[in-house]
């Protein structure tokens, strides 16, 4: 059991992690989970109980690789229940939502991995290294990953739609 | 990163542009700190780092083994370079779930090595497993019931779905031949029977071995 001195530490410690609540909640959102307020109590139910394994310097992205084996299992539980329906593949890996159709599609036919690290970069505004650290691999890996996938969508996404004006000029090595 | 419109796009479109909670904060901190916290506030080792650091070191020392039977690669029966069996790990990830907190750890395979067939897969099995019995420990200390229950469920159904018992006299490299995937093949010498005991013993209130499991691979 821990002393008092030691709570309150914890507690001073853990207000840190939870003011990213709202960007849990909504990472949870992004992803298409049903219940992103619950996913994200969860989350931070789970980090104070092994706040310990939490990073003090950068707890974002040990809560959103938290979070997103959380969606996962949200996704998995619902599985069966979508199986049911027409549109049980698409039910079984959470989604982004409300896109554009064609880019939704893009992303769609990236592997969810390479579809992680590009949103977590784009959408939650990760640094590459602190992406790498949410996916548990090195930063180089991950740059090679993202790399990749950056190609793979602009692939899909020229696939998909006829040239327009904010994908014509699409710097695909980055360069 | 130089600028790279790709993701300028793709950042335009975020359908959820501002991080924000419709919950009220305050109630579910207070909610969340009024939960029992057992842990000290002192750096801790992983405790599932040390199980994949060992399966780890058996899968580099399986591929520099390999590497210098690429000419007669035909000793390992059916065997495939390092990016197969990096598909295969990727693939195997979304097939598996790990404990909240978790993630899946990289893979390094020397270029020039091969590997067998459903090795990929394989090693996502142990590390899900190692993983999960890790959970289930760090849960029984806590006194998570539902994480414990949770973690107890995840071993039965990786043992059921994801853990085949290679034949009597089969070869190290043995592999089922089904399009079973991911699978981790057991040698048949008790380990899958001693893993369901342990399990058992887990849930029953008897978790010694359960922690030694996870405290064996340890420095």
């Amino acid at each position: 059991m821990t002393n008092q001195p030691d709570r309150q530490s914890a507690e001073a410690r853990f207000r840190e992690v939870f003011s990213h609540l709202g960007a849990v909640t909504a990472y949870a959102r992004r992803r298409g989970s049903r219940d992103p307020d619950g996913i994200a109590a969860e989350a931070m139910t789970i980090a104070w109980r092994r706040l310990a394994d939490v990073p003090a310097d950068d707890p974002l992205p040990w809560l959103y690789a938290t979070a997103r084996n959380l969606v996962l299992e949200e996704s998995r539980r619902s599985a069966p229940a979508a199986a049911a329906g027409d549109d049980a593949e698409q039910s079984f890996d959470p989604q982004p939502f409300e896109l554009d159709p064609a880019l939704d599609q893009a992303l769609r036919s990236l592997s969810r991995f390479d579809r992680e690290a590009l949103l977590l970069v784009a959408w939650e505004d990760l640094t590459p290294k602190q992406a790498a650290k949410a996916l548990g691999i090195n930063g180089t890996a991950f740059r090679v990953r993202l790399l990749r996938a950056r190609r793979r969508l602009q692939a899909s996404l020229e696939q998909a739609t006829p040239p327009s004006p904010h994908l014509n000029h699409l710097d695909v090595e980055g360069t | 990163m130089k600028n790279d419109s790709t993701l300028a796009y793709l950042r335009r479109m975020n359908p959820v542009p501002e991080a924000a909670s419709s919950v009220d904060g305050a109630e579910l901190l207070d909610r969340i700190t009024s939960l029992p916290h057992d842990e000290p506030l002192r750096a801790r080792r992983s405790p599932h780092r040390r199980r994949v650091a060992l399966v780890a070191v058996g899968l580099v020392v399986m591929a520099l083994l390999a590497t210098t039977a690429l000419a007669i690669s035909g000793w390992f029966g059916d065997v495939v370079e390092p990016p197969v069996t990096k598909q295969e790990y990727r693939n195997a990830q979304d097939m598996l779930t790990l404990p909240p907190g978790a993630t899946w750890r990289e893979l390094n395979l020397d270029p020039n090595s091969v590997t067998s067939r459903g090795g990929g897969g394989s090693y996502a099995v142990m590390i899900a497993m190692g993983s999960w019995e890790c959970y289930w420990v760090d849960a029984i200390k806590s006194g998570d019931q539902p994480a414990q229950q949770q973690a107890h469920s995840e071993l039965n159904s990786l043992l059921h779905d994801h853990v085949v018992i290679a034949p009597p006299g089969a070869s190290e490299n043995w592999a089922p031949s089904t399009a079973q995937f991911p699978v981790a093949a057991f040698a048949d010498d008790g380990g899958y029977q001693m893993k369901q005991a342990m399990y058992a013993d887990a849930a029953a209130g008897h978790p010694h071995s359960l922690i030694q499991s996870c405290r064996a691979n340890g420095p």
